[in-house]
């Protein structure tokens, strides 16, 4: 990069942009991830993509055939059509659970780091007993704890809004997983921000700004924090793909998502337990899982090599 | 460094304190009780069954108590479903079986993962560390949910070999601990390949070079105390995945565990069976990630000074 021209200053950003784009495997997971994401967003709405919950007794565990391109499930459900909604609601808590992690840890250690002293410690000291704590276990009696108020909030949403509960229900009925999971991925978040930020506010630019003036709040948020994007960035696309494999543990437990909706881990779970008899049932929903994970956890590296440059391994 | 460790020990026992009172109000807020399924229970031997096992009385009093004969007499009470068993009973028959599959995973992990990375970090950007690479990756990305039968299919179903299911002899210990030990031995070789890469990288390694250190000595030599060090931090979170995995493998292959223990007394309401393996477990955490702190001291003596 240093050999070629350059007139115009590059930001980190298109610096950044540059590293990534010559990181092939890195690329590749990128447009691989976006097909999926198309595909199971926008593929339901094809015609010939069947109804998910359309039972079909006459025609259970069918092989692969040009009607049904991914076989039928027990219950004769077109499997091609499970596994684009379940890739939905895959992603989905993917995505959410993942950005409530981030938001909760983005602000928690960014106050803590940027306060310091003994609200840093004390914060801190918090973190670390709830990073000791067996997460999974609270996560089970948690998810518990929270199903009767979902169920009464989707009762109040379908009452105060007028919409139909089939359409409402999908996306409420996922509220205490989101919940459940954020409330504790954000501890390393938290942990990676703050060191961060301690290293930033040391530096003369923030001075600069504390001496024009500058309110606190506007200092960490305005000038601190968009420096620490870099590593957030990083994080959030290495802890995706651990999210994803959590709620596929907690379905497969029977207390993650749960019908009507079903996500790739269900299906994953439905496979291997009739695998003898059709090991296609087991096979594409595995194969989306485990391909899109493939792809996130490349791109994080892809991404790390490419924000923080002195990390890169190879 | 006795004052590090007494420190750490301290915090332990306040993340345990922590845990039993989130765990107390947690399982007092799940909807149901210990006694909804037994219907035709008249109001009046509910209310005996109640009072017998302190149930009756307001909340803070049964906190209390229960911390009370928790610290005081090391009591953690009985099952609710079955009267005159004790939760210690039931951990005391439970607790070996889980550990022993922990301790036969662990080290599977550790045979099969620590070469890898150590190998992938040597031969680095070679076809031995590209296949390290790649093996690493699928057992990340695979749930041991699929791993695990698809084992029991090929070396149980199809060649009969061993049992799919049970805990009676030492050939049913193969397969879950294997599926476990796997998707460990995964995160481990990545864990030690980015360690160890990152001590090849420094200087004094480059000096070894350049004095003529044989590759195989530099990397066994004075590459590899160095670069254990994130393979030892991990042993200690590794512990905890290892609960949340046998939760899964326990009820994959039926072994009579504590996850199944959990799981079977979630379903029941089983308060002070929940409350005491949420604390046994959590006390198993505090105890590894002590001796992950402790390991990491030994092998890098910066860590010694700082607290």
């Amino acid at each position: 990069m240093s050999s070629t021209p350059v007139e115009k200053g590059t930001s980190l950003w298109q610096d950044a942009w540059q590293r990534l784009s010559h990181n092939k495997a890195a690329m590749l997971s990128l447009w691989f991830l976006l097909f999926i994401v198309i595909l199971c967003v926008v593929g339901p709405l094809f015609p010939f993509v069947k109804s998910p919950t359309l039972i079909n007794l006459e025609n259970p565990g069918a092989p692969p055939s040009m009607d049904h391109w991914f076989g039928t499930d027990q219950l004769g459900r077109d499997l091609l059509a499970r596994v684009l909604y379940g890739g939905r609601v895959s992603l989905l808590v993917g995505v959410v659970a993942t950005g409530v992690a981030v938001i909760i840890g983005v602000i928690y250690g960014a106050i803590s780091g940027y306060a310091g002293g003994r609200t840093d410690s004390a914060m801190m000291r918090f973190v670390d007993i709830l990073f000791a704590l067996p997460f999974l276990v609270l996560v089970i009696l948690f998810s518990l704890v929270v199903d009767a108020p979902a169920a009464r909030f989707t009762e109040w949403v379908v009452e105060s809004t007028g919409f139909a509960r089939d359409s409402v229900a999908p996306l409420t009925t996922l509220i205490p997983l989101f919940i459940a999971i954020g409330a504790i991925g954000w501890l390393t978040i938290a942990r990676i921000v703050r060191a961060q930020v301690m290293a930033v506010k040391k530096q003369e630019f923030v001075e600069a700004a504390v001496s024009l003036g500058l309110g606190r709040a506007r200092i960490l948020f305005r000038h601190i924090l968009p420096n620490v994007i870099g590593p957030v960035i990083i994080y959030t696309t290495l802890a995706v793909p651990g999210i994803m494999l959590l709620e596929s543990v907690l379905s497969f437990l029977g207390l993650g998502v749960k019908p009507p909706n079903s996500s790739w881990g269900i299906l994953i779970k439905e496979g291997a337990d009739r695998m003898e008899i059709n090991a296609s049932l087991l096979f594409f929903p595995a194969f989306f899982f485990a391909s899109t994970l493939f792809a996130l956890n490349f791109l994080g590296d892809g991404l790390r090599d490419a924000l923080d440059p002195k990390s890169a391994k190879d | 460094m006795a004052r590090i460790i007494l420190s750490r020990i301290l915090q332990g026992l306040l993340t345990l304190l922590v845990l039993v009172t989130i765990t107390f109000f947690l399982v007092r807020m799940m909807p149901g009780s210990p006694y909804t399924d037994e219907r035709a229970l008249p109001p009046h031997v509910l209310a005996e069954l109640k009072a017998y096992v302190g149930l009756d009385r307001p909340l803070p009093v049964q906190y209390a108590t229960y911390l009370k004969n928790l610290i005081i007499e090391r009591d953690l009470g009985i099952l609710l479903k079955k009267d005159e068993v004790r939760v210690s009973e039931v951990i005391r028959q439970a607790f070996p079986v889980s550990a022993w599959l922990g301790i036969l995973s662990i080290g599977i992990a550790l045979l099969v993962g620590l070469p890898a990375g150590v190998i992938a970090a040597a031969k680095k950007n070679g076809p031995l560390d590209y296949a390290c690479l790649a093996a690493a990756m699928t057992g990340i990305c695979l749930p041991s949910f699929v791993i695990g039968p698809l084992l029991a299919v090929v070396a149980g179903l199809n060649l009969k070999a061993l049992n799919v299911a049970g805990w009676s002899s030492p050939s049913d210990w193969i397969m879950p601990a294997v599926t476990l030990g796997m998707v460990n031995a995964a995160y481990l070789a990545r864990l030690t390949r980015g360690g160890m890469l990152d001590v090849l990288n420094q200087d004094y390694i480059r000096t070894a070079r350049a004095k003529g250190v044989p590759g195989f000595k530099i990397v066994t030599k004075h590459a590899l105390r160095g670069g254990l060090i994130p393979a030892v931090a991990f042993v200690g979170p590794a512990f905890a995945a290892m609960i949340s995995g046998s939760f899964v493998i326990e009820t994959i292959f039926q072994i009579p565990g504590m996850g199944r223990h959990f799981v079977n007394a979630t379903t029941d309401r089983d308060y002070f069976l929940i409350q005491g393996l949420v604390l046994f477990y959590g006390f198993l955490i505090v105890a590894a990630n002590l001796l992950s702190d402790l390991g990491q001291m030994a092998l890098n003596p910066r860590l010694r000074t700082s607290a």
